[in-house]
């Protein structure tokens, strides 16, 4: 109820105020009904007083020894008091005879003929006598009758006061307790991470809610489809673009085999050169795009010792590791994590591949796992320095080496590991040496709270 | 060696029959599954060289269904798949080694040699006796320190008897090795190359077992 614009906010505003508004025009209804009654009854009453007093106050004026105007009743020997009705005694021409002590002394400004009628705060009576020849007069104050009137309504509209602040509370209860199913679907679609793209769990849903978990379904399935297609490019390509560059470069070596050495085989050998060169950007871009596709982020935790053991071995059995490359399991017989096998496959292949490349040629190259689980990857080599260091893990970026990179391989190993809540740390010379460089792969940085790796 | 190899992309394919012919083993190439199923079927390989992805299906079944059916023949797979998870995969079916294309034609022959010579049952490359060194992945050989140059067809008879020096290997055996280059042979194609080897390797090097076989002295 706190957000400013929440559905439960506004329902119970809008109930509340319905409430009230519903209350308040059946009090208006009850009010008028009242007022009618009341002034049924008071004229009744009124006309019924006027007929009794009409013969008592004809037979006061005959009793009087004077007719001279007016007299008041206290002539006629009643004792003075507060009166809550008075009278007027007229005769024919208007003049008033005979009045309640407490009656005005001017005539009421009414017409003489029977039946009601208002003047100035009063409600009069007339009601002839003696053949239209005296009338009398009986008004009452119209204030008595808007008192009634108003404690009436007053009582009917005390209990506004007391219902909207209690509607409220019970409309906000009860719209909570409805939009209870909304909250779940929420947070069933909050919990859907960047990377969980499954399907809601299906608990029956209201009928209004049902098209929308519906909806989310369809949107997450397109979403993942777009997600899977864009993986699956990546690889298919993969394949599309490796195939002919393998028979271009196979065709060029055969040619280079059949030539003897001149003029022509040394521009066979720069087309076989320029074919590597594509060859290695193209594995590279290759491995980019998966690590743009998020590759990193993988589902659950997976034994990663026999992707770095094929790894390893991957490059022990080709001619730049030969002889040169060793994997020190560092007595693990697992490497949990929850990264993507293939991702770290790759993170572990450029990393290698950096090794042996920028290494002094033909010095070793090991790759360690440490107690704490984080793969080390150590050369030897001129030192890197700092400034250097800094860049290399910035796409396109290359050290002082023999350009043979394309300057990508750390920049894809950094992004896969961020993707997938780990880390890599490059430091040269490499720990406990006095040249070469090292980069640790530390697999699961944020669940550890990063440790002092720096 | 007699070679086959699987391969849907003929360019590739030529330039590797060529090369793995070149280097003294004789290949027979097939774009499809069943025709490569065929073959094996009829025709008893010491290696396979098998792409994954074929018009007519994938070639990690092949290698499972040749494991199945208890074929020790070595595969190696090349391949443009390029994930751990495929190389994995293909390893754990029962491949020898796993090639990524683009390969070397080189680093294939290298790794050719080097399973070879692990069913061989002598994993050394390197072979030297008599003043005759032989490096059989390299494919060179020195004659009392002086290079000679094997025909491919030398070289096919010569690897027959590297697989185990000084082990008998019958007539029969190095006659199929040489069948394996398509063309007919002449029934004395055998005694022809060996003494054409000895002319070039020196007389002392292989020995006759008459009616029987040759084998590598050392």
């Amino acid at each position: 109820m706190t957000r400013p614009d929440s559905i439960s906010r506004r329902l119970t505003l809008a109930l509340t105020g319905l409430v009230a508004v519903l209350w308040l025009l059946a009090a208006a209804v009850s009010t008028a009904v009242i007022r009618h009654e009341l002034n049924e009854a008071f004229d009744s009453a009124l006309q019924e007083t006027a007929q009794r007093l009409l013969p008592l106050a004809v037979a006061d004026l005959f009793a009087q020894e004077t007719l001279e105007p007016p007299l008041t009743a206290a002539a006629t020997g009643i004792a003075e008091h507060r009166e809550y009705l008075t009278y007027q005694v007229r005769d024919g021409s208007g003049r008033v005879l005979l009045r309640s002590h407490d009656a005005r002394e001017a005539a009421f400004a009414v017409p003489l003929a029977r039946g009601f009628s208002n003047t100035a705060g009063f409600r009069v009576y007339t009601e002839p006598t003696i053949s239209d020849t005296v009338f009398i007069q009986v008004a009452e104050p119209l204030a008595h009758r808007r008192e009634a009137l108003v404690e009436s309504a007053a009582m009917l509209l005390l209990p506004v006061l007391l219902l909207v602040p209690l509607s409220a509370l019970a409309i906000a209860a009860i719209v909570r307790r409805g939009l209870r199913p909304v909250a779940a679907l929420r947070d069933a679609i909050e919990r859907r991470g960047g990377d969980n793209l499954a399907p809601l769990d299906r608990q029956p849903l209201p009928d209004e809610l049902a098209p929308i978990a519906a909806a989310v379904d369809h949107l997450l399935a397109r979403l993942r489809a777009a997600v899977e297609a864009e993986r699956s490019f990546a690889a298919n390509s993969a394949h599309e673009l490796r195939t002919p560059i393998a028979a271009a470069l196979a065709q060029t070596q055969r040619l280079a085999a059949a030539l003897a050495d001149g003029p022509n085989a040394e521009r066979v050998d720069r087309i076989e050169a320029t074919l590597r060169r594509l060859q290695r950007l193209v594995s590279k871009l290759l491995q980019l795009a998966r690590a743009d596709a998020g590759i990193g982020a993988g589902g659950g935790r997976v034994d990663l010792l026999p992707a770095l053991r094929a790894v390893v071995d991957e490059y022990a059995r080709d001619q730049r590791g030969r002889g040169r490359l060793r994997l020190d399991d560092g007595g693990h017989a697992r490497l949990e994590a929850a990264v993507d096998i293939d991702g770290f496959g790759i993170v572990m292949a450029n990393l290698v591949e950096n090794a042996l490349v920028h290494g002094t040629p033909g010095a070793p190259v090991t790759v360690r796992i440490d107690a704490d689980g984080a793969v080390h990857v150590v050369n030897a080599g001129p030192v890197v320095p700092a400034a250097t260091l800094a860049t290399l893990t910035h796409r396109f970026a290359r050290g002082t080496g023999t350009g043979e990179g394309a300057g990508l391989g750390l920049a894809i190993a950094e992004a896969i590991l961020r993707q997938s809540g780990g880390r890599l740390v490059i430091r040269s010379p490499a720990g406990g040496q006095s040249d070469g460089f090292e980069a640790v792969v530390i697999l699961e940085y944020e669940k550890d709270g990063g440790r002092g790796w720096d | 060696m007699r070679v086959l190899l699987i391969e849907d992309e003929p360019i590739l394919a030529q330039a590797v029959r060529e090369h793995v012919a070149a280097a003294g083993h004789a290949v027979d190439w097939f774009d499809r599954l069943d025709d490569a199923e065929a073959a094996l079927a009829t025709v008893s390989y010491e290696l396979v060289l098998l792409d994954l992805q074929l018009p007519d299906g994938r070639g990690l079944d092949l290698l499972r269904g040749m494991r199945r059916r208890g074929a020790s023949t070595p595969v190696i797979i090349l391949t443009a798949r390029d994930r751990v998870s495929d190389r994995i995969e293909g390893l754990n079916a029962g491949a020898d080694d796993y090639l990524v294309k683009p390969f070397d034609l080189d680093e294939l022959g290298a790794r050719i040699q080097a399973v070879a010579r692990r069913y061989g049952g002598n994993p050394n490359p390197l072979f030297a006796a008599k003043g005759v060194e032989i490096d059989q992945a390299q494919r060179r050989v020195r004659v009392n320190g002086a290079a000679v140059n094997l025909t491919s067809r030398e070289w096919a008879v010569l690897d027959q008897l590297l697989r185990r020096p000084n082990a008998l290997v019958s007539k029969t055996h190095i006659e199929d090795a040489l069948c394996a280059f398509g063309s007919e042979i002449e029934s004395n194609a055998v005694e022809v190359y060996m003494s054409r080897l000895r002319k070039k390797l020196g007389r002392d090097l292989i020995g006759t077992v008459r009616g029987v076989g040759y084998r590598l002295e050392t």
